[in-house]
């Protein structure tokens, strides 16, 4: 398989094939990481995960259609600036809390972070939200599947049915999201009788 | 807080890339001039961005998942020292000396696969790509923050936007190293011409990346020259590019 049937895969696949690039090159890029940097096995494979999932994430928002370099090229591009902006911010090799990077790389945008209470109010509505509905939404916005791929994938009827369901699990969200915030604004006031 | 079908609508077509040039200009003209409007589209973004992010967890679950399965079914130790493993590494060498040796003769004859071989993007060793409130620095924080996350196009137009007002060779040497990995191979080279003739740092780097360029290129007598003068060099990439040399000759 050539640089770019990798890339047109993982675009068209899901977690099953960014698993087999992960399992692809996990050797390599650790015995490489670790040598290279003196890190543990344990923080290769953390910077290792970040690593496939930025990766990932290049791919599904379109930045990334073809590769004049190997995969491997690009991924041990991408571990190395991983490891040095850990080792600019730090000092020394510290221990990455990955679900917190992948906000601050992969969620906020350099000028406008989003408010951590605002963002844990909307993970809250989005877990109460349900399925199908968690996953259709994933699938549209995380996944960037198209319409006519969910329709697919999840067995609606027509486009249209898919459309419309996406747009009424949008509606039920937001509401989620609204009495979140009541819920907050709440709490807030009546703390401070 | 209530917000109109109407707006609701637009919102989600904005966020879903289906505008118009029409429902465009107004959308732009509600988001400077109506607070509530503005406020729901702000809303919109939190739960898309709380959508994605929950989607990436998910994603690092499956991953954390499969190494827990991987580490089971194929332990990886990065120590060394048993007798075992010294046999083993020893019928190793042989075995990747016999291969190294049938490779370099494949490597001779393919510039390609040199260049693959000898390619790693140069890290940003130039800014921290932190985060800025100031809109000036937006703009160069975007840049070295699209160059780190492997995101070249956006990196590359940044860069290349950037230069024009401030021309600094470490944007220079990274915007090279994107057109190279773009595959704009005319635009790196004349960024490392550049860089090797404007600036006073960064020389050798901007010529071991212009021999890279020469090699994908295929003019392999170009990138002779320059590896030679490396060579000759004590520099860091002297080692480097004794070795590239050799396989191209």
């Amino acid at each position: 398989m050539n640089q770019d049937e990798i890339i047109q895969k993982i675009k068209s696949g899901g977690q099953t094939e960014l698993g087999l690039v992960y399992e692809e090159y996990r050797e390599e890029f650790l015995r490489w990481l670790v040598k290279e940097f003196n890190c543990s096995l344990d923080d290769g494979k953390d910077i290792y995960q970040l690593t496939i999932l930025i990766f990932h994430d290049n791919i599904r928002l379109g930045k990334l259609e073809h590769l004049v370099s190997s995969v491997k090229t690009y991924l041990f591009g991408i571990g190395k600036n991983i490891v040095k902006e850990n080792l600019r911010k730090e000092k020394r090799f510290i221990p990455i809390s990955k679900e917190k990077w992948l906000k601050e790389n992969l969620i906020d945008e350099p000028t406008n972070k989003i408010d951590d209470a605002v963002f844990e109010r909307a993970k809250n509505a989005l877990s109460k939200l349900g399925q199908p509905c968690q996953r259709l939404i994933e699938l549209f916005y995380y996944e960037k599947k198209s319409i006519p791929e969910i329709t697919l994938a999840m067995n609606y009827k027509n486009p249209e049915t898919a459309k419309n369901q996406k747009c009424k699990c949008m509606a039920r969200l937001r509401k989620l999201f609204d009495e979140e915030t009541e819920q907050n604004t709440f709490a807030i006031n009546h703390e401070s009788l | 807080m209530n917000h109109s079908e109407a707006d609701i609508t637009l919102v989600e077509k904005y966020f879903d890339a289906e505008l118009n040039d029409a429902e465009l200009k107004n959308f732009t003209m509600r988001m400077e001039s109506d607070e509530n409007f503005k406020s729901l589209v702000e809303q919109e973004k939190v739960l898309i961005a709380a959508i994605r992010y929950e989607g990436a967890v998910s994603s690092l679950k499956y991953l954390e998942d499969l190494e827990s399965k991987l580490q089971k079914e194929t332990p990886l130790s990065l120590s060394s020292g048993s007798r075992k493993l010294y046999y083993y590494a020893a019928a190793a060498v042989v075995g990747i000396t016999i291969a190294a040796a049938v490779f370099m003769n494949t490597l001779k004859d393919n510039p390609e696969e040199l260049f693959q071989a000898y390619f790693t993007p140069y890290p940003n060793m130039f800014e921290a790509a932190t985060r800025s409130n100031e809109s000036v620095e937006s703009k160069r924080t975007d840049a070295f923050r699209a160059y780190e996350r492997g995101d070249y196009q956006e990196a590359a137009s940044l860069f290349k936007d950037l230069l024009k007002d401030n021309n600094e060779a470490g944007m220079l040497l990274l915007l090279g190293n994107s057109n190279l990995i773009l595959g704009n191979i005319k635009e790196a080279k004349e960024n490392f011409i550049a860089l090797n003739k404007d600036f006073d740092e960064l020389d050798m780097q901007a010529k071991w990346y212009l021999s890279l360029c020469y090699l994908k290129s295929g003019e392999t007598e170009k990138a002779r020259a320059i590896l030679k003068e490396l060579g000759d060099t004590e520099i860091s990439y002297a080692t480097k590019a004794r070795e590239l040399l050799e396989k191209v000759n």
